[in-house]
């Protein structure tokens, strides 16, 4: 009975912060807005390390955070799994001020900031035990979810095991874990496969394509473009604290020359690279080897495929056809200036 | 939904106490608490000398690394426990919860307090055990001396959370919780002998209580005089030390009010600070 009652009340207290939330919020704030960032500047004494940042993402959306080294990135995911205290500004999560009531904030909220460390002393059944138990979680849901999890990020070998021989890697895998524990609709990560080996940066990827197709929402910070690209709708590319640009990857990639790398059997003739030259939508051609073209062109797919048609109908022995990068590299090469970090 | 703050400090005190369990520190307390009694019971049997002829005596000797031993614990258990977690990056993993910091601290509190007092009643249990079977009675005033360690155990370990909130390394914050009550402090005590001010704020000083309290009457303040040949020139030299005892009710107050104050700055400082 007493549990009962006490439970009403919590969620009543949880209903009015979020009613009073989303007043003070006139009717900015809606439900179908996971994360909100207001006006948020953090600076580390004299130091701007994020100035006025304004970023909403709506639920279901992935969003990859890119921007170079000290722009502001970890500063920012800090703020808002209460590492931080915001210098100005708001941050909700789920509706619900994350600055002024973090534990309600937090509630749905899964989080990987930089490479967390985890007790030496304690398992990974241990560890996640611990949050668990934090969260509310029965004993059996934690039994439960912590093999699933455990099993996603393959640590169930070690799952008895203590973390304090655990490499940088296997640490990495368990932060993830832990932020998936408890099923949360919000997922934060900074730079979640950093200090991945090859085969565990391809399993995190397929674990957040896999959580992708639910109603998750994600802000990931990423210095790997091609991951982004793949992964994510959205993308907030930041520098010196300062947000440059906020777009989908398709919005984004439209506009950018696609550049592909063409390698040929045998080399490319005069008349063959004029005809190439000469193809719709084909921007710019040049040889950089014997056996291998670099050209552009502007357009998605389709026009990719239609450019290796043209290609193949002028009788050049194609042997491979590679997009030179992601697109999402050309517009952050363009935006992010040259210079120090 | 995560439960209300007191079931959460439940869980905190929980894994704080396995991770003792594990831990090396805990061990380190017991074998020392366990030798230090063993060295008071075996020596005198040893060299063949009797052991004290009055309980009281023999208590006191049997507990005169008590305040050895509250150091060390408060050292072990709070002198890092707030900075290891920014420090060594386990705050990462443990922060982004729902859970007030709040509720984190004063849960590792209140471990690091059970272990603490769990070393100190370990050394209480063998020193009346052994009286008893030795000299078959208890001495008065046991339960009160009891007391009084605890008080300034925990005096002392809000004291070393403090430093654990303020400082930047655990390492410093070790070494700075050691010396400050094992060197510092003792040495304004010692100077209070010499220049004549009773160091009554002193928590080592006042910690003397936990001892004194054994003797019947209490002791009071004392002054010794000693003169001494100076050189061919100087004549005769007269000095003058006072032994200052530390009285009851103000030292209670005394050690109490560093708890509290320390105790309360140290959440509010670990509260405040960012990872
Ligand atoms: N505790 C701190 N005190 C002072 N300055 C800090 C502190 N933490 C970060 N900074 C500075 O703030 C800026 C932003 O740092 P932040 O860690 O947010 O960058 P980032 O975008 O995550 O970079 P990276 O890609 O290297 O992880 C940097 O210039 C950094 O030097
Ligand atoms: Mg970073």
């Amino acid at each position: 009975m007493y549990k009962t009652v006490n439970a009403l009340y919590r969620q009543q207290q949880i209903g009015f912060l979020q009613r009073e939330c989303k007043q003070r919020h006139a009717e900015k704030v809606s439900m179908m807005e996971s994360i909100v960032i207001e006006h948020l500047s953090k600076k580390y004494g004299q130091f701007v390390a994020v100035n006025d940042l304004n970023l909403t993402v709506e639920q279901g959306v992935c969003v990859g955070y890119l921007g170079p080294n000290g722009a502001g990135k970890t500063t920012t995911i800090k703020v808002l799994t209460n590492l931080l205290r915001a210098t100005n500004g708001k941050a909700y999560l789920n509706g619900i001020d994350v600055i002024h009531h973090p534990k309600a904030a937090l509630e749905g909220v899964g989080a990987v900031v930089e490479t967390p460390e985890f007790y030496p002393q304690l398992t990974p059944d241990e560890c996640l035990s611990y949050v668990g138990t934090i969260r509310g979680m029965s004993g059996e849901a934690i039994a439960e979810r912590s093999h699933a999890v455990l099993e996603q990020v393959k640590l169930l070998e070690v799952a008895d095991k203590r973390t304090g021989q655990f490499s940088k890697g296997m640490k990495q895998r368990l932060a993830i874990a832990q932020a998936l524990l408890h099923e949360p609709s919000i997922l934060i990560l900074d730079e979640p496969t950093s200090g991945l080996d090859p085969r565990g940066m391809v399993e995190v990827r397929d674990i957040i394509k896999g959580l992708i197709k639910t109603d998750i929402t994600i802000l990931m910070s990423s210095h790997l473009l091609y991951e982004v690209q793949e992964v994510c709708d959205k993308v907030a590319i930041i520098d010196r604290g300062v947000l440059l640009t906020y777009d989908s990857v398709k919005n984004l990639s439209a506009g950018q020359d696609v550049t592909v790398t063409i390698t040929t059997l045998d080399p490319i003739t005069r008349p063959e690279f004029e005809a190439i030259k000469a193809l719709k939508d084909v921007t710019s051609v040049k040889r950089t080897e014997t056996l291998a073209l670099k050209l552009s062109f502007s357009g998605g797919p389709e026009t990719q495929f239609h450019v290796l048609r043209g290609i193949l109908n002028t009788g050049v022995k194609v042997v491979s056809y590679m997009p030179q990068r992601a697109a999402i590299e050309d517009v952050y090469l363009q935006l992010v200036p040259e210079g120090e970090a | 939904m995560a439960p209300n703050s007191v079931r959460q400090i439940a869980t905190v005190i929980k894994y704080e106490l396995l991770k003792y369990l594990r831990g090396r520190r805990l061990l380190a307390i017991v074998l020392l608490t366990i030798i230090i009694s063993a060295i008071f019971l075996i020596v005198p049997p040893a060299i063949g000398t009797a052991y004290p002829k009055d309980p009281t005596d023999f208590i006191t000797r049997v507990l005169s690394f008590l305040g050895v031993l509250s150091i060390l614990s408060a050292t072990f258990f709070g002198a890092d426990a707030i900075v290891s977690e920014y420090e060594s990056k386990t705050g990462y993993f443990l922060f982004p919860n729902p859970i007030r910091k709040t509720a984190i601290f004063v849960g590792k509190f209140i471990a690091s307090a059970l272990v603490s007092v769990g070393a100190i009643g370990l050394y209480y249990v063998i020193a009346v055990v052994s009286v008893r079977v030795i000299d078959g009675s208890i001495p008065a005033n046991t339960g009160l001396s009891f007391a009084y360690s605890l008080i300034y155990l925990f005096a002392i370990l809000a004291i070393a959370y403090l430093f654990s909130a303020i400082m930047r390394s655990s390492v410093y914050s070790l070494v700075l919780t050691f010396f400050t009550f094992f060197l510092i402090l003792p040495i304004i005590d010692a100077v209070g002998s010499v220049a004549k001010f009773k160091p009554w704020f002193s928590v080592t000083f006042a910690n003397g209580i936990s001892q004194y309290i054994f003797q019947n009457p209490y002791p009071a303040d004392k002054v010794f005089t000693t003169t001494a040949a100076g050189g061919p020139s100087a004549g005769v030299q007269t000095y003058s030390l006072v032994q200052y005892y530390p009285e009851i009710r103000l030292s209670v107050i005394v050690m109490a009010a560093y708890f509290v104050v320390a105790f309360v700055l140290s959440i509010i400082l670990a509260r405040r600070r960012e990872m």
